[in-house]
Formats: C-alpha cells, sequence, structure tokens
C-alpha cells in the first residue's frame, strides 16, 4: 500500500521535472514560497494569539490572495492551456496579475493597520 | 383609515351629546379680589387722553363713578380738536363724569362727520360716530350704515366687526341694522373652541372681550337675542386672565363685565360655596353666594335644592328644598343638619331661578357632612394561647390611660376590642384609619398595625408575640400603645395612649442598639478602571517569527537560482524602464500609505502613478508581444482579421505609435475597458464613503500612530 504512495510520487515529481516548462516551475517557486508564509503566519497565529487580529487577517489573505493570483497566471501562461485562452496572451494575463496585485496590496496595506 | 375616522367622529359625536347634556358652569370667574385689582389697575394716575379714557370709562362699568374736577380739567386740557381720535377719548371719558362738558365747534363737527365715509378706517368711522353720539350732536344713521357695510367687505377682520357692531349700537332704531346684526352670528362662528372648556378668538383675551361687550351692546340696542350660545365658554375664556399687561385689556375685561352682568338676555351667574362646603353640627349652614361676573350679589335670584343624594349609597336625603337668603350678606344658606344626614359626602344639585335671563343657573355641588367620634368598649386582655386562664379584660374610657401595665411573653397574646360610633347620633363608623401605634420610649422603635372591624363594626386588635417578632426585632421591653383614628370626615381625628404593654421575645438575637437605616449616607466611591491594553507577547517572540516568516523568500531565491531564472531578457527600452520605476514607485507608495496617508490621497496617488505605469507597462508588454509573434505569420493574420472586425482602420482607438501592434490594440482596448469600470466602481466607493454613506471607520485603522482595538470595528 505505502509503496505504491511512494511510487506515485516519486513518478510524479520525475514527470514534473521533465515535462513542466521552466516558466512554470518558477512560478511554481513562487507558489511554495507564499504558501508557507502563510502557514507560517497561521502557525504564529495558532500559537501566540491573535492579538492583532486584523493584522494577522491582512498578512494571512495577502497570502492567500497572492496564491490565487499565482495560480490564475500559471493556468494562463500554461501553453497546453492556448485553446482555452484564445484571447488572453501571456503578456495580457501578467498585466492582470499586475493589476489584480495592485488591488490586492492597497486593501492589504488599508487592512493592516 | 375610513374606519378609524368614522370610529373617531362617532366617539366625537357621542362626547359631544354626552357633555351638552351636563349642565356647564363656569371654571373661571373673576373673584372679589380680583375685581379689587381690576380697579386698581384702572385707577392708576393716567398719562395722556386715552388712559384718561380708558380708566374713567373703565371705572365706570364697574360701577365706580370718578367725580373729580381734576380729571375734567385734563381731559379739555388734553383736547386736541382737529384729531378724531382725541376727540372720541374725550367725549367718551366726559360723558362718564358727571358735569364734565366738552365744547363742540362747528369744525369739530364738520370733521366727525367728514370722518364717516367709506374711505376712513372702521375704528375711525367707530370714534367719530361715537363722539358725535356722546357730545349729542346730530348724525345720519343710514349713511354710517353704509359706510360700515363697505368697510366690512373690504377688511374681513376680526376687530373690524366688532368695531362695526359697537358703532351700529350708537345709531338710531330706525337705521337698518340687520345686515349688521348677522355678521354677530358670523363672528361668533370664528371663534375657536378650545376642548369645550375655552371660547375665544385666536387674536387674544381683548378681541373677546371687545366682542363679547359689542355683540351684547347691538342686541340690547336692537332688543333681540344674539346667537350665542355658548356664554360660559367666553366667561371662562374672559374671566381666566387675572392679571392684565395694559390697560386696554384691562378696559376690555372691564367693559366684557358690565355687559355680562347687565345686558337683557344672558346673565352668567357664578354659585361658589362660602368658605369649604362641609358641614358639622357646630356648623349645620350650607352657606351659597350666587353673583354675576362682578361678583355683585344677585337679589332676584331664588335657590334651591333639586336633589340632594350620598354618594356612596346614592339614597335621596333633600329634594325640592329651598334656600334662605340672609339679607345683608347677600348669602344663601341651607340647615342641612336638619334633614340629619349620616357623616359622608353628598352630591347636591342646586337650581337658580328668578330670572329667564341666567345662565348655568344648574349647579352640582359636592358637600362634606363631618362628624365627631368617640370611641366605646375599649377593652384590652391578655389571653393565654392554650387557652388554659380565663381572659382578664380591663375597660379603658377615653382619654384616661389603664393604670396597670400588661405583660405579653411568647404564651400570650395581647387583645384589644372597640367599637367607633358617632358622637350625637351613635351610629357605627368605620373611619379610614384605626392604626395600633407600638412605641419603644428606650429604643424609640415603632411599629403600626391595622385594627380591622369585624361584620358587627367592633374593632379587634390582637398581638402575638411569636408571629409579630419580626417587626419588633425581637426587642423586649415596655411599649407605649397609642390608637390612631382619622378620616376626612372625622372633625376629632384620635391619638390616644391607652397603656403600656411590656413584650418579652424568645430568642433576644437583635443587636443591642438599632442604627437606623442609612439610606442616605455616601456610597463608595467607584473607581473607573480604564481599558487596560491586550496582553502582548514577548519581543522576542515576536522578532523570532517576523524573521521565520521571512525565511521562505531565502528559499525561493534559491529556488529561483537553481532553476535557472535570470534577467537577461532584459531590455533597456524607455517603456521597460519606465515601467520598472513606476512599479516600483506604487510598491514605494503603498509603503507611505501604512504610515502616513490614507484611503483618499493614497488612491490619488494611485491614480496617477498608476495610470502612468499602465501606459509604460503596456507599452512594454505590447513590444514583448510584437518581439515573441513576429515571427508567427498565422497569427498575425489571425489578429489582423480581428482587429480588423473591431476596430476599422481610421477610428481613433488606433494609437499611431502602435498601429501595426494590432494584438497590443486589442489588449489594450480590453484592459481599458476593465480598468475604467474598476476604476468607476472604487470612486463611487469612494464618494459613497465621503458623504457618509458607507462606514469609512472601517478604512482607517490607524489613527495618531496608535493602536485602536478592532474590537471597536
Amino acid at each position: 500500500m505505502s509503496n505504491s504512495v511512494i511510487s506515485v510520487i516519486s513518478r510524479f515529481l520525475e514527470e514534473y521535472a521533465s515535462s513542466t516548462p521552466n516558466k512554470l516551475k518558477v512560478i511554481d517557486a513562487y507558489l511554495l514560497y507564499i504558501m508557507m508564509t502563510g502557514a507560517l503566519q497561521f502557525l504564529y497565529c495558532l500559537l501566540v494569539g491573535t492579538f492583532p487580529f486584523n493584522s494577522f487577517l491582512s498578512g494571512f489573505i495577502s497570502c492567500v490572495g497572492s496564491f490565487i493570483l499565482a495560480v490564475c497566471l500559471r493556468i494562463q501562461i500554461n501553453p497546453q492551456n492556448k485553446g482555452e485562452f484564445l484571447s488572453i496572451s501571456p503578456e495580457r494575463a501578467f498585466a492582470d496579475f499586475l493589476f489584480a496585485h495592485t488591488v490586492l496590496h492597497l486593501v492589504v496595506i488599508n487592512f493592516i493597520g | 383609515i375610513f374606519v378609524s375616522g368614522i370610529s373617531a367622529s362617532f366617539i366625537l359625536l357621542v362626547l359631544s351629546l354626552v357633555l351638552e347634556t351636563q349642565a356647564l358652569t363656569p371654571t373661571h370667574h373673576l373673584t372679589t379680589t380680583d375685581v379689587a385689582r381690576l380697579q386698581a389697575l384702572l385707577s392708576q394716575p393716567f398719562t395722556d387722553l386715552k388712559s384718561a379714557y380708558y380708566s374713567v370709562v373703565g371705572l365706570s362699568k364697574l360701577g365706580i363713578s370718578v367725580a373729580d374736577a381734576a380729571t375734567c380739567r385734563f381731559i379739555k386740557s388734553n383736547l386736541d380738536p382737529s384729531s378724531v381720535e382725541s376727540l372720541f377719548f374725550a367725549a367718551e371719558a366726559s360723558q362718564a363724569l358727571p358735569g364734565c362738558e366738552i365744547p363742540v365747534s362747528n369744525d369739530t363737527r364738520d370733521l366727525l362727520l367728514a370722518t364717516v365715509s367709506e374711505d376712513s378706517t372702521a375704528s375711525q368711522i367707530h370714534q367719530s360716530v361715537s363722539a358725535l353720539s356722546s357730545l349729542g350732536l346730530p348724525l345720519a344713521s343710514q349713511e354710517v350704515v353704509s359706510a360700515l357695510k363697505a368697510r366690512i367687505s373690504k377688511e374681513d377682520n376680526v376687530l373690524t366687526i366688532i368695531l362695526a357692531l359697537q358703532t351700529a349700537s350708537r345709531l338710531s332704531q330706525q337705521a337698518e341694522l340687520g345686515e349688521i346684526l348677522e355678521e354677530i352670528e358670523d363672528l361668533a362662528a370664528r371663534l375657536d373652541d378650545l376642548g369645550g372648556v375655552y371660547l375665544q378668538f385666536e387674536e387674544g383675551l381683548e378681541a373677546t372681550a371687545l366682542f363679547v361687550s359689542a355683540a351684547y351692546a347691538l342686541s340690547d340696542h336692537v332688543d333681540m337675542e344674539p346667537p350665542i350660545d355658548q356664554v360660559i365658554q367666553l366667561v371662562n375664556s374672559i374671566f381666566s386672565k387675572k392679571s392684565w399687561d395694559s390697560l386696554s385689556e384691562a378696559f376690555s375685561v372691564a367693559s366684557a363685565a358690565e355687559s355680562l352682568s347687565s345686558n337683557r338676555f344672558h346673565v352668567p351667574i357664578i354659585v361658589s360655596a362660602q368658605g369649604p362646603a362641609a358641614i358639622s353640627h357646630s356648623q349645620p349652614f350650607l352657606r351659597l353666594q350666587v353673583t354675576n361676573v362682578l361678583c355683585k350679589p344677585l337679589s332676584s335670584a331664588s335657590v334651591l335644592v333639586e336633589s340632594a343624594t350620598a354618594t356612596s349609597s346614592k339614597s335621596a336625603i333633600l329634594s325640592q328644598a329651598p334656600f334662605t337668603l340672609r339679607e345683608y350678606v347677600g348669602v344663601f344658606e341651607l340647615n342641612f343638619m336638619a334633614s340629619q344626614p349620616a357623616s359622608g359626602y353628598y352630591q347636591f344639585s342646586v337650581a337658580i331661578a328668578g330670572d329667564s335671563r341666567f345662565v348655568a343657573n344648574h349647579v352640582e355641588l359636592k358637600v362634606k357632612v363631618s362628624t365627631r367620634v368617640s370611641i366605646n368598649n375599649m377593652d384590652l386582655s391578655v389571653v393565654d394561647k392554650d387557652q388554659s386562664i380565663g381572659p382578664k379584660t380591663t375597660r379603658v374610657e377615653y382619654p384616661a390611660k389603664a393604670k396597670a401595665s400588661f405583660m405579653a411573653d411568647s404564651h400570650q397574646i395581647f387583645a384589644m376590642t372597640f367599637q367607633l360610633v358617632d358622637e350625637t347620633t351613635g351610629v357605627e363608623l368605620t373611619p379610614h384609619q384605626t392604626f395600633v401605634r407600638l412605641h419603644n420610649q428606650k429604643t424609640g422603635q415603632e411599629v403600626v398595625f391595622v385594627a380591622e372591624p369585624d361584620s358587627k363594626n367592633l374593632y379587634k386588635f390582637e398581638l402575638d408575640t411569636t408571629e409579630r417578632k419580626t417587626e419588633f426585632d425581637s426587642i423586649s421591653g415596655t411599649y407605649a400603645l397609642y390608637l390612631m383614628v382619622g378620616d376626612a370626615t372625622l372633625e376629632n381625628p384620635i391619638l390616644w395612649n391607652v397603656a403600656d404593654v411590656v413584650l418579652k421575645f424568645l430568642d433576644e438575637e437583635a443587636p443591642s442598639t438599632i442604627q437606623a437605616k442609612t439610606l442616605y449616607t455616601p456610597k463608595p466611591e467607584i473607581q473607573h478602571l480604564f481599558i487596560l491594553p491586550e496582553k502582548k507577547p514577548p519581543t522576542v517572540v515576536s522578532n523570532e517569527f517576523t524573521a521565520l516568516v521571512l525565511s521562505p523568500f531565502l528559499l525561493l531565491l534559491i529556488l529561483w537560482f537553481k532553476l535557472g531564472a535570470n534577467i537577461s531578457n532584459f531590455t533597456l527600452s524607455p517603456s521597460t524602464v519606465l515601467f520598472h520605476i513606476g512599479h516600483a514607485a506604487m510598491l514605494g507608495l503603498m509603503y507611505v500609505y501604512w504610515t502616513h496617508l490614507n484611503m483618499f490621497q493614497t488612491l490619488k496617488y494611485l491614480a496617477i502613478i498608476g495610470s502612468f505605469t499602465f501606459l509604460a507597462g503596456n507599452r512594454m508588454l505590447a513590444q514583448k508581444a510584437v518581439k515573441r509573434y513576429s515571427n508567427c505569420f498565422i497569427f498575425f493574420f489571425l489578429v489582423c482579421k480581428k482587429t480588423l472586425f473591431f476596430f476599422p482602420k481610421n477610428s481613433v482607438y488606433w494609437p499611431i505609435s502602435i498601429r501595426f501592434d494590432t494584438s497590443a490594440v486589442f489588449f489594450f482596448f480590453n484592459q481599458c475597458r476593465i480598468f475604467i469600470l474598476l476604476c468607476v466602481d472604487l470612486i463611487v466607493t469612494l464618494l459613497c464613503a465621503k458623504h457618509n454613506l458607507l462606514n469609512i471607520d472601517n478604512f482607517i485603522f490607524m489613527k495618531n500612530n496608535k493602536w485602536e482595538t478592532y474590537n471597536n470595528l
């Protein structure tokens, strides 16, 4: 049982390393970074307490929002998905990513207090 | 709405019927002190002709004649023969003074006659006609009537019509005064009814009083009853004010009082009891004063009790009994005690006859009959609880005190019985207050109990020491026993120290000294607790976690390095550089927003920097896109087709510099659309916030660089 899980995971990692283009790997590294930052913030909140709750919320939502936007960018940039995003060029996707981040940061800075 | 309206009007109708069937009596009237005050106000020394007129004529209306040669000289010296008003004042005042004659010249007469025309005001017409009539000069009544009619049709206000009425009462009886007489009814309809009690003009007391005197003067003159049926409400309005601001107001009240007391149609009468309406054996006569509004007794009246019923039992004591008049005093009296009424309250219905002019001649009075009480058969005894030893009763006579004191401990009950009877008739009474008070002389404690009568009207009081020990706080000792008897209809309330009672309580757990209840001592001060700041974690922990949270960034850089991410494709074209500068500026603005700015300022700067960055970025990305697809013919063809479809070549959407960057143009247009929509949305939100349509406090968290606890949100 555990054997098959391990073999599935190793196979997945192999496929990933070989078949994903570099650009997507860059974005994946960014996603991992965002996720870790969010997880660490949540850990702090669990351990120490929610004292400046609005700050915690703003930081956590910033991580979550950035993660989502980066995922959207990854989906839109992926050449395998070009059929579904004919009207959206990668540059357009990146520009949307930047604009959405501006709005997200505006809200986050407002809420961080 | 309709149902409630109909039901409300129905209720009002029923109420009005009920009110009308009850005889209305004046609630406000002048007493003798008020009349004296009115007289004093009118007797003040006068400064000019107008005040002289008010004083002299006002006092004559109150029945006081001012026979003073000095006044006559004053009037003559202050007379200005060229002014109609001055002539009016002088003429009227001189007529009220006996033996005072004003010299009249032909010019004066011509002036007065000339004033009688349609062009003069109503007051001028009134003054000239009155002056002519007082001075005994002839006048053409018909001319006056037509002038008055013309005046009324031009000016429809209340004072004009009142002056017209006054003027008409000075004209000859042959003149056609019918139309002016009708004005009384129209004017009476204009009176405001206040709660069914007051009836007055909105112009005030003076207008109402002048109306009354004018209407009755004219009605007397033509000998026709005025169509005024709410005389009592007028009386209430006019005589509710007992001190008057000006001479003219006092004059108007005096003339209204005079006309209401001596006109030929309606004379309201005031019936009041002399002193309190209370009768007892020492004071067996019920005395009533019957006067007119000027507090002058009415000689022709005859007063009759239609019925007198006891309020408690509703049985009639008297019917159709006349009052007798005590001549010199002007008071009507009735010996009510002769009918031997029991003590209590009686409702009298009194009718005053003698003159068909009397208004409000049915009066309801509440009369109290009081009596003296005496205590019979006061028996005090100490009964054993187990009834083994027979009770020993001691009889005490009022107002003596029992010689021996009574002892009662936990095995015994102290009992008291007595009877309360009317002194003269011997009828048993049940007064409202029959209290038994026990007063501890040493400690000052007092306990009060109520003695209740049984079915035979015999009062009983029992004191069981074990039952009542909480009231006494279980303090044994000598208590003085008092009996208190009181009632509104008793003339001799009783406080009688009957005996001394020594009470012994079993468990003496009470404190030796009794403290008076401290109700009004200062309470302990409340110390205000300011909100304590929340417990923050130690700085070390926070710093550690900050470092921990920033550490994934290093991980990211390492991963990127491993993946081979680089910036080798970085072109140094102006748009790229500008884009990166703008983007950096936006991030810097975020930091400045966090530390210094508020949302409005940030959005202002963001709009500026953002649009700049957007244009530069658009340029940069378009160039990148073109570079990427510059070799792809098919895509170019597709994009051209699309752009040709959406953007005709000569339209404004084709910026000249990027005419060939078709995809970029398409991208530009869509971006613009979305951006504009988002901007509009943001602007609308902020405008709402600015105009307090949104709660802007949720946008602002850091005030003065201090924490506001999020609890305030």
